[in-house]
């Protein structure tokens, strides 16, 4: 979900930096109030994940493939939303400058895309799956699946407002694949990390425990 | 630091080692090269000639490892360049998070 440069006229590419400027800020911010010894290696360790998954292209059919964003795996490893935001700012970063993935100009928008939207509506859709009660998989599922579908669907708003994709063909197609894409390559990834984190180290996700989310 | 967060932040660096590696020299032999969802949807929408011309139109700055490759060393190049992306990465998230460290 990379937009290139050529896919977003550069007035509009600079109006999502000053949309996202402030919201990587807070990003900062909430390192500053979270960096430990605990999560330090934590954020180290899912940047370069997230980067390395990111080059695993899935295969999801009708000659189309699709990878993790990871925003809220992260978001939910790291127990806030900013996290998503913080990491994928890195990682999206280094792929536009070292590897031409995803433009220069249209990091603003990719930045929104897929970490600020990705993040936090996957992260409290999780949260609110927790608290109806599923489980830890399930609500991990559910979050990987709507974060990434949504981010999709605002991506095709952005193509649409630069004349790039009419809407209703942009929504169909954009939406199909990503449908499919957020089944594979975001929602069984992100249930099977959390499943295999919450095995080895259920201190790490104590605070979505049944009774944590429910009280 | 007592000996206990020692050995996590040991075994937390490790573990994102260890997935950075398997997946750098597993992605350039699995990894599909068909297009993504945005470049499908965009083959699908946009009439060919206007995408021909979009495909054309080259990055704004050069990359110093386009598309995940170094010029001439075919897979190994491309194992070998995202497994340097990785470890950038692994060192980026250590040192920005030493930058932002709570003090206590």
């Amino acid at each position: 979900m990379h937009i290139p440069d050529a896919f977003i006229p550069l007035d509009q590419a600079i109006v999502y930096w000053i949309i996202v400027i402030p919201f990587i800020a807070l990003s900062i911010r909430w390192a500053r109030q979270e960096m430990d010894d605990m999560k330090i290696p934590l954020l180290a360790a899912l940047a370069a994940g997230i980067f390395a998954i990111q080059a695993m292209n899935i295969p999801v059919g009708m000659g189309t493939s699709g990878h993790m964003v990871g925003a809220v795996l992260a978001a939910i490893i790291l127990g806030s939303p900013w996290a998503g935001v913080l990491l994928l700012t890195l990682v999206l970063f280094v792929q536009a400058l070292g590897f031409a993935d995803g433009g220069v100009t249209t990091l603003g928008a990719n930045i929104l895309n897929m970490g600020l939207i990705s993040g936090f509506v996957g992260y409290y859709t999780f949260i609110g799956l927790k608290k109806i009660k599923l489980s830890m998989p399930i609500a991990a599922f559910g979050g990987a699946w709507l974060g990434l579908f949504i981010s999709s669907i605002a991506c095709l708003l952005e193509m649409t407002l630069a004349g790039t994709f009419p809407l209703v063909p942009g929504l169909i197609a954009m939406g199909t694949y990503h449908a499919i894409i957020g089944v594979i390559g975001e929602g069984a990834i992100t249930a099977v990390a959390v499943s295999a984190i919450a095995q080895a180290r259920p201190d790490l996700l104590s605070q979505f425990s049944d009774e944590a989310v429910t009280t | 630091m007592t000996e206990n967060k020692s050995n996590d932040l040991k075994t937390i660096l490790l573990a994102g080692l260890a997935v950075a590696i398997l997946l750098s020299v597993l992605a350039p032999f699995l990894a599909s090269s068909n297009p993504d969802g945005l470049e499908s949807a965009a083959e699908d929408v946009i009439d060919e000639h206007t995408f021909a011309e979009m495909e054309e139109n080259e990055p704004i700055i050069g990359a110093l490892m386009p598309d995940y490759a170094i010029a001439g060393f075919g897979k190994a190049g491309e194992v070998g360049a995202i497994f340097i992306g990785s470890i950038f990465m692994l060192g980026l998230g250590l040192g920005v998070g030493k930058l932002f460290e709570k003090k206590i």
